[in-house]
């Protein structure tokens, strides 16, 4: 697959799957950047082992994982970026809670329920997160019921 | 059942994204590499200057004593070595494979990270135990050709800077590092704790 292929196939995945773990624009279009920068630098080293999506969602992934630690050094990107911006404008207050939920649950979780709602096998859930497929199972089910939980006390 | 009508993979998808073009992304990949590269040699390109210094010095004042050829060899060797080990350690991190499972990936960065903490501490106490002894040898030879109060001077001087450093530079920049690093490795533990 050629690399802009994959761009545009997979940004819009990527990026969901790191606003949710940041919940911040900026972050996760940095985040998402990072993530396209690893797979454009290390695409020919794919092979044909694992779907392509799988092997993307491992490096966005660990690239969120990743950035735990520049959490610590640097608060905001510093990274004069000029992009097509039309940051959120006025994105419905339920998108807007449902991702402020995720990004608050331990980092993992928000890994897991993210690629489930990206409609991903939870047996390739596992193979990225490196989990059993039956404690994927059970794990998406308990984030469920918490996320329920979280939008029934807010009255959403 | 369990949902309760809440459709979340429905709001998921619903977030507003903007795809940056190609271009930018390239821009930014070069910007990437060129910091990549600055940084490597930074660290280089200090070790090569202090060498060729030192050696310059051993051709042109053509040292007689076996201790100054020592101190001038430990003196290289102590920087040679710290960086070597910063070097790699940085290829390491670098370099992880991102191609893992999140699990095995989170204990790399943890093995890393330790390994760091273990440079930043027991590694850097040696370079400083090395290069210092590096320079006291270096000087004998010099020393030992002036009267006994300007050697006392010059000894009195050099360890006096030596033991600022060892006793307050060096254990302020390891407490400081310390602090950062065992809280990240801490943060990294309890991350990879979810997944077990």
């Amino acid at each position: 697959m050629e690399f802009e292929q994959i761009y545009k196939t997979y940004w819009d995945r990527i990026f969901r799957l790191c606003m949710g773990f940041v919940n911040d624009y900026d972050i996760a279009q940095d985040l998402a950047q990072e993530t396209f920068i690893i797979v454009w630098q290390k695409l020919d080293t794919f092979r044909n082992e694992s779907a392509i999506g799988t092997w993307i969602f491992r490096i966005a992934s660990n690239n969120c994982l990743r950035q735990i630690e520049k959490d610590k050094r640097f608060p905001k990107s510093d990274l004069p970026i000029h992009l097509s911006e039309e940051k959120q404008t006025s994105i419905e207050p339920q998108i807007q809670f449902l991702y402020k939920c995720i990004a608050e649950l331990p980092e993992t979780e928000r890994i897991i329920i993210s690629l489930e709602l990206e409609d991903i096998k939870q047996a390739e859930i596992a193979t990225i997160v490196g989990l059993s497929e039956a404690n994927v199972r059970v794990k998406i089910h308990r984030i469920k019921e918490k996320l329920t939980q979280k939008f029934k006390e807010n009255g959403q | 059942m369990d949902n309760n009508n809440i459709d979340f993979k429905d709001l998921w998808k619903k977030q507003t994204i903007s795809q940056p073009n190609i271009e930018d992304l390239m821009t930014r990949l070069k910007q990437f590499k060129k910091t990549a590269l600055r940084s490597l040699w930074v660290a280089n390109f200090l070790l090569a200057i202090t060498s060729v210094f030192i050696i310059f010095i051993w051709y042109y004042f053509q040292p007689q004593f076996i201790s100054t050829k020592i101190g001038i060899v430990l003196a290289i060797l102590s920087m040679a070595f710290y960086l070597t080990f910063y070097n790699r350690l940085m290829n390491n991190y670098k370099n992880i494979d991102a191609n893992q499972t999140n699990h095995e990936y989170l204990q790399k960065l943890i093995e890393i990270k330790k390994k760091q903490q273990f440079m930043q501490s027991t590694v850097l106490s040696w370079y400083f135990v090395v290069l210092l002894t590096g320079i006291c040898l270096y000087m004998y030879e010099y020393v030992s050709r002036m009267t006994v109060f300007y050697a006392l001077l010059t000894y009195g001087i050099t360890l006096l800077w030596i033991g600022f450093n060892w006793f307050y530079l060096r254990p302020k920049q390891i407490k400081k590092q310390q602090e950062k690093i065992n809280q990240l490795i801490g943060k990294f533990e309890e991350v990879n704790a979810q997944l077990e």
